[in-house]
Parts: structure tokens; C-alpha cells; sequence
């Protein structure tokens, strides 16, 4: 049962790498600068994270959906994930709006 | 400290970048190559996207607070909520929506000089004409080749 927030969170990434794929949002833009974004993006939330939670602001709930895995204390492994998956939708959504308002290449990059 | 204060210098810190971005973008609108540089950082885009990601965030954290994933100090919150979830946690989202598109913009981009900074998917893609079109074509995808000719005013 301790799986089951795990299991979502990559279920959901991934989504995420499959739209990338398909529309080349993102790594398949531009991997090495995608990267570059991506461990940036998700260190800065994990240190905005620790704050949080050394100045006990919020903690992580008890309860029987996570593994109980911690990176660091009160912050759960599935945090990462998390922390992840928001960089990644952001950066989809990014990708995909910038080519939606570019109408003559996003009907031949995105149709068929 | 609140959780507003922490917030505030976190998002302190992506409004610094952002600012690099809206200020390499300045330069580059006047530079050489107006319209590809134009097409650079796409706050219209940064907008969308930040209203999707607001609306996910409402459902999402309201979710992840209602079955306990996470539980917050009452004294240290606002009071103000969207459901159960603090309006404070919709920071992250709007730091994320900020600060990765504008660092995407301050990168490079991949196979160019560092005078090309494009968006991920501005509608250069593949096509932006500086040599990109043949390295896509090797990543594996093999729709690059029907995009390779499009090169022309992707600004509609």
C-alpha cells in the first residue's frame, strides 16, 4: 500500500515523457539545456523544502500511501518525484503553449 | 518566520532570473535578428501556462492535504485558503512557471552559437535554419524530417 503515491507520481511522469516524445517539448527540444533546467529547477524547490520544514512550517503527514522513505527528515522520497513531475509539466505546458501561438508550425509539428 | 517570509525570498530569488531574462531578451530584441530573438522568452506562453498549472495545483494539493500527504503549522500559515490547501503553496507553482522558462531562455541553445535563444518549441523546433534541423534527425524522431522545411517566419 505504501506505493501507491510513489506509483502516481511515476505514472505521471511518465505521461510527461511521452508528450515530450510525441511533441518534442522539452528534452526531445533540447536535452542538454532541458537538463541544465531540470536539476536546477528541482534543487531549488528541495532547498525551498528544507526551509520549510527546518522552520516547521510544514511536515509530512503519517499515513499509509507513502513508502516512509525519507531523503532527509520530514522530507519523503516521493518529494522528488513530486518536485519532478512539477518541473516537468511546467516545462510541457511551456512547450506546448509557445507552439500553439506559432499557428503555422504547430500545425505541422503537433497534427498527424 | 511565516510562510509567506520564506516565500518571499525564494520568490525574491526567481524574480532575479527572471529579470536576467527580461533584460538579455531587451537586448536581443535589438539586436541583429529582431524576430528570431523575439521569439526567445514567450511570456503569453509563461501566462497560459501558469493558469494551468494554478487550476492543477488547486485540485492536486487539495488532494494531497484531504488524504494527509502533508499537514502544515497553523501558526505559521496565512489563514487564506483555495479548499483546504494554503495559498501560500501556490508559490511554487508561480516560482516554477518564472523560473524555468526564463532559465531555459538564459541557456544556450543546443548546436548554435550563444546568439540563438530560442524557446523549447517557439516554433523553431527543428527548423530554425542554423543546423539543428540535421541534428534532430538523428535523435530519433522521425517526424524532424518533415518539419526540416519549414524554416521560414515561424512569427505568425
Amino acid at each position: 500500500m505504501g506505493l501507491i503515491y510513489l506509483a502516481a507520481l511515476l505514472v505521471s511522469l511518465t505521461g510527461m515523457v511521452v508528450l515530450d516524445r510525441r511533441f518534442r517539448l522539452y528534452f526531445w527540444a533540447d536535452a542538454r539545456r532541458a537538463a541544465v533546467v531540470s536539476v536546477v529547477g528541482v534543487v531549488f524547490f528541495v532547498v525551498w523544502d528544507l526551509f520549510g520544514i527546518g522552520l516547521g512550517i510544514f511536515f509530512r503527514g503519517e499515513t499509509a500511501f507513502m513508502t516512509g522513505l525519507q531523503v532527509a527528515p520530514e522530507l519523503p522520497l516521493e518529494e522528488l518525484f513530486f518536485l519532478a513531475l512539477l518541473v516537468y509539466v511546467t516545462m510541457n505546458l511551456y512547450g506546448a503553449f509557445g507552439r500553439l501561438l506559432v499557428p503555422a508550425v504547430s500545425k505541422r509539428g503537433v497534427g498527424a | 518566520m511565516t510562510y509567506w517570509t520564506l516565500n518571499a525570498f525564494f520568490l525574491a530569488a526567481v524574480a532575479l532570473v527572471a529579470l536576467a531574462a527580461v533584460v538579455k531578451a531587451r537586448s536581443a530584441r535589438t539586436a541583429a535578428d529582431p524576430r528570431r530573438s523575439d521569439n526567445g522568452l514567450r511570456w503569453s506562453a509563461v501566462g497560459l501556462s501558469a493558469i494551468a498549472l494554478l487550476i492543477t495545483t488547486a485540485v492536486f494539493d487539495n488532494v494531497m492535504i484531504g488524504i494527509g500527504l502533508v499537514a502544515y503549522n497553523p501558526d505559521l500559515i496565512s489563514g487564506a485558503f483555495v479548499g483546504i490547501a494554503p495559498l501560500e503553496d501556490f508559490a511554487y507553482a508561480i516560482a516554477a512557471v518564472v523560473l524555468l522558462p526564463s532559465l531555459w531562455y538564459l541557456l544556450p541553445a543546443r548546436g548554435t552559437g550563444p546568439s540563438t535563444g530560442t524557446g523549447p518549441s517557439t516554433g523553431s523546433g527543428p527548423s530554425t535554419g542554423t543546423g539543428r534541423s540535421i541534428g534532430s534527425g538523428t535523435a530519433g524522431v522521425p517526424r524532424a524530417s518533415t518539419d526540416s522545411g519549414t524554416a521560414g517566419g515561424p512569427r505568425a
